[in-house]
């Protein structure tokens, strides 16, 4: 069934999106990510404007991480406090993202910016994902524990100044980290259209010592937060939120999430990291595909803003 | 007195001349209306197709000519300004480079002919009434450019796009003095205020032409939604996000499994 997108200004498949934002919403329930990372790509390759994409994939997220973040709120796993604080660096860093997507645009380098963002950090992040999950295999077949990493062990980060408290997580740390955590984050998720759930994580455990319990409760507030205030500020300044493709996605991604989490329940969690880190590799690769091949057309036309015609 | 009377005479002689001249230059007319006067996009909109009828108007003194005229209906969307931009290998990758602003390019052209439009008259007369796609008349921001690479890859881009379209073999005549033309429009049609133009040849000569206005334009919720994401944008994002947190908790609740 064909609809029409009221910003997009195009016709698209209901369905097949329907279908995108479902196996997305999947594999994200899967292994416990946002998926953002992995939609924006997909509307990108089947024709929505990089920049609709980017813009709706944002709303979606929302949708996605309040659903999950109900479940830890309910159990009270989340850290209020230092969430709050993530949140306001997160909207920080979505103001300066959004700035920089509105400028980029104009000069027609926009399109450029999403791939080689996507290469760089989903590259990075995906070959570090599947080097610590091999290796984790690797320890479990010659039957040796994993070296355990205590929550409670300093590291550099801990000589920084400008201390806070936060009771829930037991900790005592600087704010700098923490704010240039969300920052860096909420950049990424205006830049790209993704949560980054799979960089604050492990950011939050490694090199906040982030209690495991409560940082995935905690990151969804923040990308709750961030991904909002990156929505309003995006249909604000360049126009580019497709209601109507984010509800649709929105629907496909939380049904699916649920049929998701029930699967990965049942595998392992080093074979959940391997096959997440080749899902973010492969994104990349097609990206980086895309910029070094000649491409077919080497001419583009935009209007004086940016829109792609 | 003879002299006097001469001169009055001379005066309506000549300006019975002209009439004949004149009226033998417009010998034929053309007049013709649209299947409809709006194009509605709603959320089931996937392209329309539009007929224009017309009819070929002879005063009594010009001879009928038979068959052998030719017609074509040109459909032209409001102007706009494109930034056309050329990839070019940089460190490894292809990056946009060089670029051209074209202001008053026509945002849709569709040209609905009788026949291949070489055939119908001579290319210095298609390109005076810009007739085709080629013979439009927008031209690069600071003057012509010798390269006329970014022209063309404008114009096939959107050609590519279905926004520049030549349809030969779309007007039939149902008589020897009626035509219908068949605009088929598709369904990413930008919207705005459009010029329709029917020309009428023969022989290459342009004889008539006649033009109509007809408006594409957003309707019902599409109309609402697009001028809230325009118009108050912040607010149109408000309402995306209330819309993402009640979905995120209505799956919450719809799912919950503890």
């Amino acid at each position: 069934m064909q609809i029409y997108l009221p910003i997009a200004e195009l016709p698209v498949n209901m369905f097949l999106i329907f279908g995108m934002g479902g196996a997305v919403g999947f594999l994200s329930g899967l292994f416990g990510v946002g998926g953002g990372f992995l939609l924006t790509p997909l509307l990108i390759f089947s024709g929505i404007p990089p920049a609709v994409a980017v813009a709706s994939t944002t709303a979606q997220v929302v949708a996605s991480s309040s659903s999950a973040a109900l479940t830890y709120w309910r159990r009270r796993l989340i850290d209020t406090k230092l969430a709050a604080v993530l949140v306001v660096a997160g909207v920080i860093g979505s103001s300066i993202g959004v700035a920089i997507f509105s400028l980029l645009r104009r000069l027609g380098q926009l399109d450029l910016l999403i791939a080689v963002g996507y290469v760089t950090f989903l590259g990075f992040v995906g070959s570090l994902m599947l080097a610590e999950s091999i290796r984790a295999m690797a320890h479990i077949r010659r039957g040796r524990p994993l070296p355990l990493r205590r929550p409670g062990r300093h590291n550099w980060v801990h000589g920084l100044p400008f201390k806070m408290r936060f009771r829930r997580s037991k900790l005592y740390v600087s704010v700098i980290p923490i704010l240039g955590i969300g920052i860096g984050i909420g950049m990424l998720g205006a830049l790209l259209g993704i949560g980054g759930g799979f960089i604050l994580v492990p950011a939050l455990i490694y090199l906040l010592r982030v209690p495991t319990s409560i940082v995935i409760g905690t990151s969804l507030i923040q990308m709750i937060g961030t991904m909002a205030v990156a929505t309003i500020l995006q249909s604000g300044t360049n126009h580019t939120v497709d209601g109507v493709l984010a509800l649709i996605l929105m629907v496909g991604g939380v049904i699916g999430a649920q049929f998701g989490a029930r699967v990965g329940a049942q595998i392992r969690g080093e074979q959940l990291r391997a096959l997440l880190g080749l899902l973010v590799l492969a994104v990349a690769i097609r990206f980086l595909v895309n910029l070094v091949l000649p491409p077919a057309e080497i001419f583009s036309l935009a209007t004086l803003s940016g829109d792609a015609r | 007195m003879r002299r006097a009377c001469r001169m009055p005479l001379a005066v309506p002689v000549l300006f019975i001349a002209l009439a004949l001249m004149a009226s033998r230059a417009a010998a034929e007319d053309l007049i013709f209306t649209l299947s409809s006067d709006r194009i509605r996009i709603t959320s089931d909109f996937r392209g329309v197709d539009l007929v224009a009828f017309g009819a070929i108007e002879r005063d009594a003194e010009t001879v009928s000519r038979g068959a052998g005229y030719d017609v074509v209906v040109v459909m032209r969307g409001p102007p706009e300004t494109l930034v056309t931009r050329r990839k070019a290998r940089f460190a490894g990758i292809w990056i946009n480079r060089a670029s051209r602003t074209f202001p008053n390019v026509p945002s849709f052209y569709l040209a609905s002919a009788s026949r291949p439009l070489a055939d119908i008259s001579t290319p210095a007369i298609l390109k005076r009434y810009q007739i085709g796609p080629e013979n439009l008349a927008f031209q690069a921001l600071g003057g012509p450019d010798e390269d006329s690479a970014f022209r063309d890859g404008l114009i096939r881009l959107k050609a590519d796009a279905g926004l520049f379209e030549v349809a030969e073999s779309t007007v039939s005549f149902p008589g020897t003095s009626v035509f219908k033309a068949n605009l088929s429009i598709p369904a990413n049609v930008p919207v705005g205020d459009y010029v329709v133009t029917a020309y009428l040849f023969r022989d290459s000569a342009m004889l008539a032409r006649q033009s109509l206005t007809i408006r594409v334009s957003k309707e019902g919720f599409e109309r609402l939604t697009f001028d809230l994401a325009h118009r108050y944008g912040y607010l149109y994002g408000l309402l995306c996000v209330v819309l993402a947190l009640f979905t995120g908790w209505l799956a919450g609740i719809i799912f919950r499994r503890d």
